[in-house]
């Protein structure tokens, strides 16, 4: 899939997105947590592309400005080249039918009360996606694409488990005909042997549906397994994007690096150096000087607390954000 | 092979009387854990690893929990029959415990030197300012960032990986025999995960104490542990040498579970699943548990409940009747039978 | 913390108008003129008017409460329309024994409310914390004039262990003191039983056993803390209703009191005196939940932090 020559049908341009903090006291400082700044990137049509980082990093952040669920602080949006800052409510209710969303515990987002029918049918009418009588044929249709029993429909939530409960979160994200679908950590909760079902199932939903995917984990295995593309974040801005392999095996930015090494495998052969990061990941509030990684990086100078390193191209399908990228790839050669 | 034995485990059954009925939540789990080693327990959410580890202290809250059956032998005396006076000298002194909660599993309004010092005071009878000395030292020896100051705050005011390492600090203060670490580093990110892994392995090699470590993490698992058991349903349904049970997992349930899991090193097409969900802990089927979910299920994996028997390796130990004599003269029966 | 308070005496500024602008109108609206009682039955029109004009009555609203205002924060409250002595004078009088009051049924409510509550909460749906919690209901759905009469009756008229009234000795201050202090008692005990049992429920309880902590020690050192948190700040709302309490109980047990006075002078229609009065109790009540939020924050650090 030559991705580049597409248009994206979604592109995100120096999303900022601050939330400020209540004030101590009367004489401190007001403080802002730069949740996410200034990043930019662009999804392909038919395409998965991951985000991944540690807790706090500012992934789910960036699918709530998306959604603007957060109003964001500054930046745009745009959806297949139309700003989504500029959409009226109505407009902007049937982009909203266009991006849905599954969050990691879709039980806190269904309605307890409410049987499953309710629930889609009430989906469906919001959105109006089709006439009343046609609803019954595609509500079955649904459940078998998501692979649960008929019967369930007439199920509360609290009926399922925690798998059955994701495949009812997509099914709810897929009865309005979406064209991107943005998962916030959608398998994270669930156990191996679900999580891949889900996986498989999310895959072969997108192969049938054309749908394009916004992938949010902390997994770097499941990411490797489902993504096209993946962005690396830290601390609110993007170090490092490429396609799958390339990032995979020439990880390039030292945070990519550290994060690979750092993930436990039962592989014999892959285990071997561990970068361990000193300290922890430093407080968004008030975030380091120049590169935000510089705390943590084995390889840090002078330089880096000083300079902000720009999103540089390595390849046509590869960027990353560290001043030492291409000499720190050939010294791993060497 | 004659190392040692710290702790074992015979027949553990520990259930939960509710309104819907009889929980088994730990249904006959037998271990045995030696000197210097660790030992993993994997499986999947409400498998029973949890409350096998809490049933190990007798932390299990009762009612509605109760150890119906089975012996814990630290040492040969029996847990299971100590009295209130003689278990609290176990507790925290000869196995102590680490929770995967960092946040919740430390009082919040009590500085966290005193909640280590406390337990130096209880068990090694050592008057306040030492106590409080040797908390510090702990702090330090876990690696956390300036030790006397942070000894002062409240947990709050530390970060979820910090926590954790005064959890350690905590377990470790009294030199246990035996740490029991329930999903220590679940809830933590993974360069993080990374820290705390390697630490517990290094203060394991200067102490010398033997682990129990537990998680749902495999992963996890194949870096730290020696043994692994593998619970489903109440059970350990497997129980090895982690190198072997990695390479040749000989349990259909081990077997699926390694395989789908997503392989970083390499891209896959589709990942392996094993179908169906498992069974009510309620409700249980006579037979192997875990019969309706297993490609290689048979009638008698039906009409009879397999046992954990060691293989031809002695160190080896399966619950299913594929690894049994029984399985060839079946297979045979049943080819007479159905030709 | 210093800052806190400070903030919150700063505060507490606007709440003061708040009280005198509320009293001042209260009054305003109540029937009755007040000339007319000082001038006394059958005084002719003339002394009656005399009597406003001398009282400012017949000045326009605002400028009366603006005086009232000004006059109030240089300690004057007035004089009484009864007997021509100053308001201040008479509360600084009766003030010192609606608190000692007060205090004691305050330490009733702590005292009874706290060990309530943990007897229960450290064996729940025993028998001993079923008969607990029966009791404490009892507590909080009788009137408290009714059960001050109750043990008045029984202490006092039956058993003659203790003086029926008045406020002369130690002993006076028992009976009052309950029936204030029982209420709130009950309430603070099933507080603590229910914030009792949700802590001790916590993982961390569960740590602090994993330790090999004695029992007591896991409850009053690593339980009972935790679950005092939210008892502060019943504890300050009943000190509120506690205040308003004293008014009847006052009455029962012919104590001469704050709540007393301010009855006394309703009922003669002595309105600075209730002005007075009432100003003075709001202002009670306002600095207890001062000290209760100072208090509440000083046990839980945590709340510095959002
Ligand atoms: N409404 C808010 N007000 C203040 N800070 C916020 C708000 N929402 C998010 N943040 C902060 O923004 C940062 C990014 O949060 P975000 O939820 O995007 O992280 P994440 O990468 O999704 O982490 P996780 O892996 O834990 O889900 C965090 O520091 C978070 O505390
Ligand atoms: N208090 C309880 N009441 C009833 N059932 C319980 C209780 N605690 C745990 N269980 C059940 O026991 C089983 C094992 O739980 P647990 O050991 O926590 O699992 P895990 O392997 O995820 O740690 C689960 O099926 C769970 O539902
Ligand atoms: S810019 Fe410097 S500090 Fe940042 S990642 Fe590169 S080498 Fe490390
Ligand atoms: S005993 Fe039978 S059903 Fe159970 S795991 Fe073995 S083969 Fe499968
Ligand atoms: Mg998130
Ligand atoms: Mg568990």
């Amino acid at each position: 899939m030559s991705i580049t020559t597409k248009s994206p049908i979604l592109e995100v341009n120096h999303l900022k997105q601050y939330f400020s903090l209540k004030k101590e006291s009367l004489f401190s400082p007001k403080q802002t947590v730069k949740a996410v700044d200034d990043i930019s990137f662009k999804l392909y049509p038919g395409e998965t592309l991951s985000i991944v980082g540690e807790s706090g990093c500012g992934k789910s952040t960036t699918g709530r400005s998306i959604l603007r669920l957060d109003e964001p602080t500054e930046g745009e949006v745009l959806f297949n080249g139309t700003s989504m800052t500029s959409l009226s409510k109505k407009e902007l209710r049937n982009v909203r039918g266009d991006i849905q969303v599954i969050f990691q515990d879709p039980y806190a987002s269904l309605n307890p009360r409410q049987t499953i029918r309710k629930m889609l049918q009430e989906a469906m009418s919001i959105q109006k996606v089709m006439p009343k009588e046609q609803m019954e044929a595609r509500l079955l249709e649904l459940m078998s694409l998501v692979g649960l029993r008929p019967e369930y429909l007439e199920r509360y939530p609290h009926e399922f488990s925690g798998g059955q409960r994701q495949r009812i979160g997509i099914a709810r994200a897929l009865c309005v005909n979406p064209k991107v679908i943005i998962c916030d950590e959608a398998v994270s909760a669930l156990d191996v042997s679900i999580q891949a079902q889900i996986i498989n199932l999310l895959k072969s939903m997108q192969r049938d549906l054309d749908l394009t995917f916004l992938f949010i984990s902390h997994d770097l295995s499941v990411v490797r397994h489902i993504s096209d593309r993946v962005i690396v974040m830290y601390l609110g801005t993007i170090v490092e994007i490429a396609d799958k392999d390339s990032l995979f095996d020439s990880p390039s930015h030292p945070y990519t690096k550290a994060l690979l090494s750092a993930i436990p495998s039962i592989d014999e052969q892959h285990k071997k150096d561990r970068i361990i990061l000193k300290g922890d990941v430093p407080s968004p509030i008030d975030p380091p000087t120049g590169c935000r990684f510089h705390t943590r990086c084995p390889f840090a100078t002078d330089y880096c607390k000083k300079e902000v390193p720009a999103l540089r191209s390595l390849s046509e399908t590869h960027q990353v954000a560290c001043h030492y990228a291409e000499s720190l790839l050939k010294e791993e050669i060497v | 092979m004659n190392k040692e034995v710290v702790l074992q485990v015979k027949n553990l059954k520990t259930h939960f009387t509710t309104s819907k009925g009889t929980a088994k939540a730990v249904d006959g789990v037998d271990f045995t854990l030696h000197k210097g080693e660790t030992l993993g327990i994997v499986g999947e959410s409400g498998c029973g690893k949890s409350i096998t580890s809490l049933s190990l202290l007798r932390l299990i809250p009762t009612p509605p929990g109760k150890i119906v059956e089975g012996e814990i032998l630290l040492n040969n005396k029996d847990i299971v029959k100590m009295k209130e006076e003689e278990l609290r000298k176990v507790r925290g002194n000869q196995i102590s415990m680490i929770f995967q909660e960092p946040m919740t599993s430390l009082n919040p309004i009590i500085p966290v030197g005193e909640q280590i010092a406390e337990t130096i005071r209880l068990h090694q009878r050592l008057p306040r300012k030492p106590a409080w000395q040797k908390a510090v030292d702990l702090l330090e020896m876990v690696g956390l960032p300036s030790p006397e100051k942070r000894a002062k705050q409240e947990p709050f005011q530390l970060s979820g990986g910090m926590r954790q390492r005064v959890m350690i600090a905590m377990a470790l203060a009294c030199t246990p025999e035996v740490l029991i670490a329930d999903e220590p580093t679940t809830a933590l990110d993974v360069t993080i995960q990374a820290q705390i892994l390697e630490l517990m392995k290094d203060l394991q090699k200067q102490i010398g104490m033997s682990i129990i470590f537990i998680t749902h993490d495999l992963g996890v698992v194949s870096e730290v542990c020696d043994q692994v058991a593998v619970m489903y349903a109440g059970q350990i349904v497997e129980h090895r040498n982690a190198k072997d049970l990695f390479k040749t997992p000989l349990h259909p349930y081990t077997q699926g579970l390694l395989s789908s899991l997503p392989n970083i090193h390499e891209n896959q097409q589709e990942l392996q699943t094993i179908e169906g969900s498992v069974p009510s802990p309620y409700d249980y089927p006579v037979g192997c548990r875990f019969a309706d979910r297993c490609p290689h299920a048979r009638e008698i994996c039906r009409a009879e409940a397999p046992d954990l028997l060691e293989t031809n390796n002695a160190e080896t130990k399966v619950r299913c009747f594929m690894h049994t004599e029984k399985w060839e003269v079946i297979e045979e029966k049943e080819e007479l039978v159905c030709p | 913390m210093l800052l806190f308070i400070a903030k919150r005496l700063v505060q507490i500024i606007p709440v003061i108008f708040g009280v005198t602008l509320v009293v001042f109108l209260i009054m305003q609206m109540v029937p009755g003129d007040p000339a007319a009682i000082l001038a006394g039955e059958g005084a002719s029109q003339e002394t009656i008017e005399q009597y406003r004009e001398d009282l400012g009555l017949n000045r326009p609203v605002a400028e009366q409460y603006m005086s009232y205002v000004s006059n109030v924060f240089q300690g004057d409250l007035g004089n009484s329309l009864k007997n021509k002595q100053p308001v201040l004078d008479e509360i600084l009088l009766r003030l010192p024994i609606t608190m000692e009051l007060a205090f004691y049924s305050i330490l009733i409510t702590i005292v009874l409310g706290l060990a309530a509550g943990i007897i229960s909460a450290v064996k729940p749906y025993s028998i001993r914390d079923v008969s607990v919690m029966v009791v404490a209901l009892l507590g909080i759905s009788l009137p408290s004039f009714w059960l001050g009469l109750l043990l008045m009756y029984l202490f006092s008229v039956k058993l003659q262990w203790l003086p029926v009234a008045g406020w002369d000795g130690p002993l006076n201050i028992i009976l009052p003191a309950l029936t204030l202090g029982v209420g709130g008692a009950a309430i603070v005990a099933r507080m603590t039983r229910s914030s009792m049992l949700d802590v001790i429920g916590q993982d961390y309880i569960r740590t602090a056993r994993a330790k090999g902590l004695k029992e007591h020690f896991v409850i009053y050192k690593h339980a009972l803390r935790n679950a005092l948190i939210p008892v502060i700040t019943v504890v300050g709302l009943q000190f509120g209703s506690l205040l308003g309490g004293t008014v009847l109980v006052e009455s029962v047990f012919a104590i001469n009191g704050l709540g007393r006075m301010i009855v006394d002078a309703i009922r003669t229609r002595d309105l600075p005196m209730v002005q007075g009065g009432v100003l003075v109790a709001s202002l009670v009540f306002v600095f207890v939940n001062l000290l209760v939020d100072v208090l509440y924050r000083a046990v839980n650090k945590r709340i510095d932090l959002n």
